[in-house]
């Protein structure tokens, strides 16, 4: 598919209001993505459930008034998907950043994104590629793929598109109005220190009174 | 104005406002592109620079020929999401003033690890290997697979999230020890 001028420049557009939010979401910055699987900052959970809810309401209303259409995304593969998210998990609490924050977190002039971790990136895609025909790979790239490996699940399920969104939706404002009320753990000793660091290297303001509010 | 002003130089917004954004991100890319913003695949197109001589002894590995070929070969339109990305980073992070050139992450790192740097670096190489790998195994990584598959209800983002957080909570329980 050739690329037209106007589709360069919306990627472009939208690629910048992802970065935009990405930092402001605070997603390029080692401490965030470490401690959403440390249960002690649940701000990645937060941003990328939100996220999803506004994006699932806004992509099936449209669809269901015929304004657009669903793309193939990544086909369903349960070895593939479950197995490579898991070995993507160990490199995302080691790191600290995944690949689309780690772009990001170079913007802030965080050497040790951009350095070790590009580079990173880029060997592990060359021992990917050259270990792409090898019998396990294969065998994790195939292993329980469905038929229809590209159906979502509405079709699967065999239910109204835009219900099984809304059903989908109310499950997400459920687990953001829990993660808004609940603490997963105490706040421990490192997150006052993160706290006092932010205050030192003038990202915050002034520090919160504790106690106000709670 | 000014209060408008402040809430652009901010470091940091809530979740949920900046998620919004997110979310309206894809629902534009979708309607506009009939695309979904994804960036590991653009991290397998520039390592096929490399990759493609290197694995052309095996005419049956067409991975680095059709299904990643190189940049300089072809630019796609998720090339351009990542260039985006990152002038849509460093926008946020210049009018904040928040720019800073730092070899080891500024929160957090030096406490549990200590200031060397050498491991930060080892550690963050490390880790884009092991993210790399899993994002071929998986079909697409946080952006192309976990969002833009979740948006669209597709069964391999909902594999995928919660592999991510059974191996991330293991890791940092035994990285961090008695600090998790």
């Amino acid at each position: 598919m050739a690329l037209s001028v106007p589709d360069v420049l919306t990627a472009l557009f939208l690629g910048f209001i992802f970065g935009w939010v990405l930092d402001k979401g605070g997603l390029n910055r080692y401490y965030k993505i470490a401690n959403v699987f440390r249960f002690t900052d649940l701000t990645v959970l937060r941003f990328m459930m939100t996220g999803m809810l506004v994006g699932m309401i806004g992509i099936f209303t449209l669809k269901h008034f015929g304004a657009l259409e669903l793309t193939a995304v990544t086909a369903t593969v349960l070895a593939g998907n479950l197995i490579g998210g898991m070995v993507f998990g160990v490199g995302m609490a080691l790191a600290g950043f995944c690949p689309g924050t780690c772009i990001t977190g170079i913007a802030r002039g965080q050497l040790d994104y951009l350095i070790p971790g590009l580079l990173g990136f880029l060997t592990g895609g060359v021992i990917f590629g050259a270990l792409y025909r090898t019998p396990l790979v294969q065998w994790l790239l195939t292993a329980g793929r469905p038929d229809l490996a590209y159906a979502k699940l509405p079709d699967i399920l065999g239910v109204d598109p835009l219900l099984l969104a809304l059903v989908f939706s109310e499950a997400i404002l459920l687990f953001l109005y829990v993660l808004g009320r609940t603490r997963l753990r105490r706040p421990d000793d490192l997150e006052k220190i993160v706290e006092r660091e932010r205050i030192e290297a003038g990202l915050e303001e002034r520090p919160q009174l504790q106690g106000v509010g709670d | 104005m000014k209060w408008l002003l402040k809430q652009l130089q901010r470091d940091l917004w809530s979740p949920e406002v900046a998620g919004i954004g997110l979310g309206l991100v894809y629902v534009l890319a979708l309607l506009l592109s009939q695309r979904a913003p994804g960036v590991s695949g653009t991290f397998f197109n520039i390592a096929a620079i490399v990759g493609k001589p290197l694995t052309a002894g095996d005419p049956a590995n067409q991975f680095f020929v059709t299904i990643f070929p190189p940049v300089t070969e072809t630019i796609g339109w998720q090339f351009w999401i990542v260039i985006g990305l990152f002038f849509g980073a460093l926008a946020s992070v210049l009018i904040g003033g928040h720019f800073k050139l730092t070899l080891i992450p500024v929160e957090q790192w030096r406490d549990v690890f200590g200031g060397a740097v050498w491991k930060r670096w080892v550690i963050a190489f490390i880790g884009g290997v092991i993210l790399q790998i899993g994002a071929g195994l998986a079909g697409g990584c946080t952006s192309g697979l976990a969002l833009a598959g979740g948006v669209q209800l597709s069964p391999a983002a909902f594999l995928f999230i919660p592999g991510i957080f059974i191996s991330g909570a293991i890791v940092q329980l035994l990285v961090y020890r008695d600090k998790y």
